[in-house]
């Protein structure tokens, strides 16, 4: 009882401060992007540079690059990563996405995220993302009811991505936002190259 | 309501941890602000244009033809051009495409220039519905298109798509039991079974983890507290009736109990790593002084030392043992068990940390703590009658438990201390007693069978005890074959396939390295171990006995050393969500856990084996 008060409490005062950052800012829409309290987000959470991952389950191009940004974030160690569930290929893609966030809930965001990331190709079936959902160790019980309990949630930060992406004229998956950057493209060597060109404009500012 | 309150707090503890930020340094906006100028494309070409569009013609025969017109640099994938007429597919005609055979996405047929399908018996009025995709060669793949084709006029118009104006609002629509929920064991049983505890009515939850705590009882790791308990009523001396040793057993098996709910609530509120709290330096330095005090007054030394009125409250003398001492030996008690209870923990701890629930997690381990202490208010019980009530063998019997005491505080301060020092330690504490239990007293002629016994058995510990120094000279680590460096080669030889790492980018090396290896491709065996667990050594003995041995040499095996305790070790422990020592587990060439491979406490030659089948390892 006392933790919820609390945290209630500092869920008031947290929201008046976003709400006052919302006022001074001027892109609203990056700010929301950026730091939308919902998306799931890895790596260092005080990062001194962010990579915003738009991600679809399937996309071959997000899974070949998967890896390797995962690497880039660990070795870095200053990274930090907000995925942006943006299910755009396959209505497949919908029903990962929906399971990915559910598993949030029980802090298996990443869990699920790397399961159904893991499968290869472009046609990855319903059947075949709940295989593989389930052999991730996930709590299916829990599963099944937030998809359930928290439909809503779901469902409006999935169009919120939506808008997001369309609002920056994204093109097609996977897009990463690295400081002020845009890209398609993610190998080792070039995510690397990236993070050092935004710290580098970030320290210039 | 318990998943509900959970993801409550975390999204609010996410929020209160952005607007703190913001609030603090306004650092957040500033970023807004600058990078509000929009984001610049630093790789991929900025392709403005459509990379495809359709146009619709009709052929002489009357068929209906469409074409794409693909940009360069783009192509479509052919199986996902697709026309629909009220919902029913619309055959297409449409050539072979180009293969493509990647690696990671599979053969695949493309068309990398523009393409023309074709589809009869579409005459007359009404809309045809045109689906494509693809994607760029540099990388990126765009959404499916559709588009309306009029069948009179040939107009083309965007068609309303999109994958989430239906699918994401239909609430309980894809659920995961619409997609072979039936078929969809409860995988959580099997690997984590503890955790399936938690799955019924919060009263069984509670009775389950009492039943657990009994059960742990049972187990030698337990065993530790009865002398501790003992040496604590003991120390009481004269004053103690059978009603007080009730009092101060259940005072101890409450302050043990509760150690573990806090534990329970720390993992609830922080999902912090239960033992890595209770193992930090700091706890276990506090611990090891309070055994030392206790001690140290068993030997008679408080008075001297402590100011009278601590030293009162301490041995609690005259009123039979104090409530607050039998407490805080209690609480330090929790931490002696340690590795012995952690699966139990470990299932408790995720349940309390993935949930955020903190009063469940933290009632479920008191609960065990409570399972675990019950056994011991047979000793409060039956105590008073059994110990010495007075003069020489009281004395005698406290400086027993002193000693016991001061073992105790150098086991906990071995998860500190190098090996070797905790080697050295025990040995001199070994001598040290051996010299006052009349190891070293002459005897006379005149000496009685008692005195020749407690001669005979103080030259035994001395001798131990010596023996450790030199093996503790010698850099040697397991008290119990001292001597193990004079054979130089058998450290080495069971060990030669393991590489042992504390550190997470430690793991990381060695599992690429594992991974270039011979064994390429192969699971790799992790097993996380340390030098003050007792479970992890018969552990070993069972993946080094003649069952496993030759299956496992072909196996990489690293093996996460986890004795100190210390930021990275800490860090390689939260990675895999691991609570504590033992913990088996197998992992993919990139060092991913394979699921449902863990094992936590005590392994058997079957159980690996199964584990290792379905890894097909």
């Amino acid at each position: 009882m006392q933790r919820r008060h609390f945290l209630t409490l500092a869920g008031a005062v947290a929201a008046g401060a976003l709400a006052g950052s919302r006022l001074l800012a001027q892109g609203v829409d990056v700010d929301a992007i950026l730091r939308d309290p919902a998306a799931p987000t890895a790596g260092n959470p005080k990062g001194d540079v962010t990579v915003v991952a738009f991600l679809d389950y399937n996309c071959p191009f997000c899974k070949k690059a998967a890896p390797d940004l995962e690497r880039t974030v660990k070795e870095d160690g200053k990274i930090r990563l907000v995925y942006k569930d943006w299910p755009i290929l396959t209505e497949a893609s919908v029903y990962g996405a929906q399971m990915a966030l559910a598993a949030k809930y029980q802090g298996g965001y990443s869990r699920v995220h790397h399961a159904l990331m893991a499968i290869p190709g472009r046609g990855v079936s319903k059947e075949q993302m709940a295989a593989a959902v389930r052999a991730s160790g996930i709590d299916l019980a829990r599963l099944e009811a937030d998809l359930t309990a928290h439909a809503g949630d779901i469902s409006t930060l999935l169009k919120r991505n939506l808008a997001q992406a369309e609002s920056i004229g994204l093109q097609g998956t996977p897009t990463y936002l690295i400081g002020p950057f845009r890209t398609s493209t993610l190998d080792y060597a070039g995510s690397k190259q990236a993070f050092a060109e935004a710290r580098r404009r970030q320290a210039a500012e | 309501m318990a998943g509900q309150d959970g993801m409550t707090g975390h999204s609010l503890a996410k929020a209160l941890r952005w607007g703190v930020l913001a609030l603090a340094c306004l650092s957040p906006l500033k970023a807004g602000a600058t990078e509000a100028a929009g984001f610049t494309s630093l790789f991929a070409p900025s392709a403005t244009g459509e990379p495809f569009t359709l146009e619709a013609a009709r052929a002489a025969s009357g068929a209906l033809l469409l074409r794409w017109t693909v940009e360069p640099g783009n192509y479509l994938y052919r199986d996902s051009l697709e026309a629909t007429r009220d919902g029913a597919p619309v055959p297409l005609e449409r050539p072979a495409g180009e293969v493509k055979d990647d690696p990671t996405f599979g053969v695949v047929q493309i068309f990398p220039r523009d393409v023309e399908a074709s589809a009869g018996g579409l005459e007359g009025t009404g809309t045809l519905r045109v689906a494509y995709q693809g994607c760029s060669e540099t990388g990126i793949c765009f959404p499916p298109q559709a588009r309306l084709v009029d069948l009179a006029s040939l107009a083309i118009e965007q068609a309303p798509a999109g994958l989430m104006s239906s699918p994401a609002d239909g609430s309980g629509r894809n659920s995961v039991a619409s997609t072979g929920a039936a078929a969809m064991p409860a995988s959580l049983d099997e690997s984590d079974g503890i955790a399936s505890l938690f799955q019924g009515s919060l009263g069984w939850t509670m009775l389950a983890f009492l039943g657990f705590g009994l059960l742990l009882a049972l187990t030698p790791c337990v065993f530790p507290m009865i002398p501790i308990l003992a040496g604590m009523l003991t120390r009481s001396g004269q004053a103690l009736t059978a009603r007080r040793s009730l009092v101060l057993t259940g005072a101890y098996v409450l302050a043990m109990a509760g150690a573990y709910g806090l534990v329970g609530a720390v993992a609830g509120w922080s999902g912090a790593s239960l033992q890595a709290a209770l193992q930090t330096p700091l706890a276990l330095g506090v611990s090891a002084a309070i055994f030392t005090l206790l001690a140290l007054s068993m030997f008679g030394l408080f008075d001297l030392a402590l100011p009278a009125g601590l030293s009162a409250r301490l041995t609690g003398r005259g009123t039979g043992g104090s409530l607050g001492g039998a407490a805080l030996v209690g609480f330090g008690s929790a931490l002696i068990v340690g590795p012995c209870v952690t699966p139990p923990l470990a299932g408790a701890m995720l349940y309390a940390a993935a949930t955020g629930d903190a009063a469940t997690g933290a009632a479920a381990l008191f609960m065990l703590g409570l399972g675990m202490g019950l056994p011991l208010m047979l000793v409060g019980a039956f105590g008073p009658a059994l110990l010495p009530r007075g003069g020489v063998w009281l004395e005698r019997t406290k400086q027993l438990f002193g000693v016991v005491f001061l073992a105790v505080a150098i086991l906990l301060a071995g998860r500190l201390l190098p090996p070797p020092a905790t080697l050295a330690l025990l040995g001199v504490l070994l001598v040290g007693s051996a010299a006052f239990f009349g190891g070293f007293d002459r005897l006379t002629a005149a000496s009685g069978a008692a005195a020749r016994l407690a001669r005979g058995g103080g030259m035994a510990a001395a001798l131990y005890g010596a023996t450790l120094i030199i093996g503790a000279a010698g850099g040697a680590q397991d008290p119990l074959r001292p001597l193990v460096f004079a054979s130089a080669p058998a450290a080495s030889q069971g060990e030669d396939t393991a590489v042992t790492v504390a550190s997470s980018d430690g793991f990381d090396r060695a599992v690429a390295e594992a991974a270039a290896g011979p064994a390429n491709g192969r699971p790799i065996l992790v097993d996380v171990t340390a030098a003050w667990c007792s479970v992890c050594r018969s552990n070993e003995q069972v993946l080094a006995g003649p069952e496993l041995r030759a299956r496992l040499s072909h196996l990489p095996q690293v093996t996460a050393d986890v004795t100190h305790t210390n930021a990275e070790t800490r860090a390689l422990m939260e990675r895999f969500r691991i609570v504590g020592p033992p913990a088996l587990f197998l992992v993919d060439a990139q060092g991913r856990e394979i699921p449902g491979s863990r094992i936590i406490g005590p392994v058997t030659v079957e159980e690996i084996t199964r584990r290792l089948d379905a890894a097909g390892a």
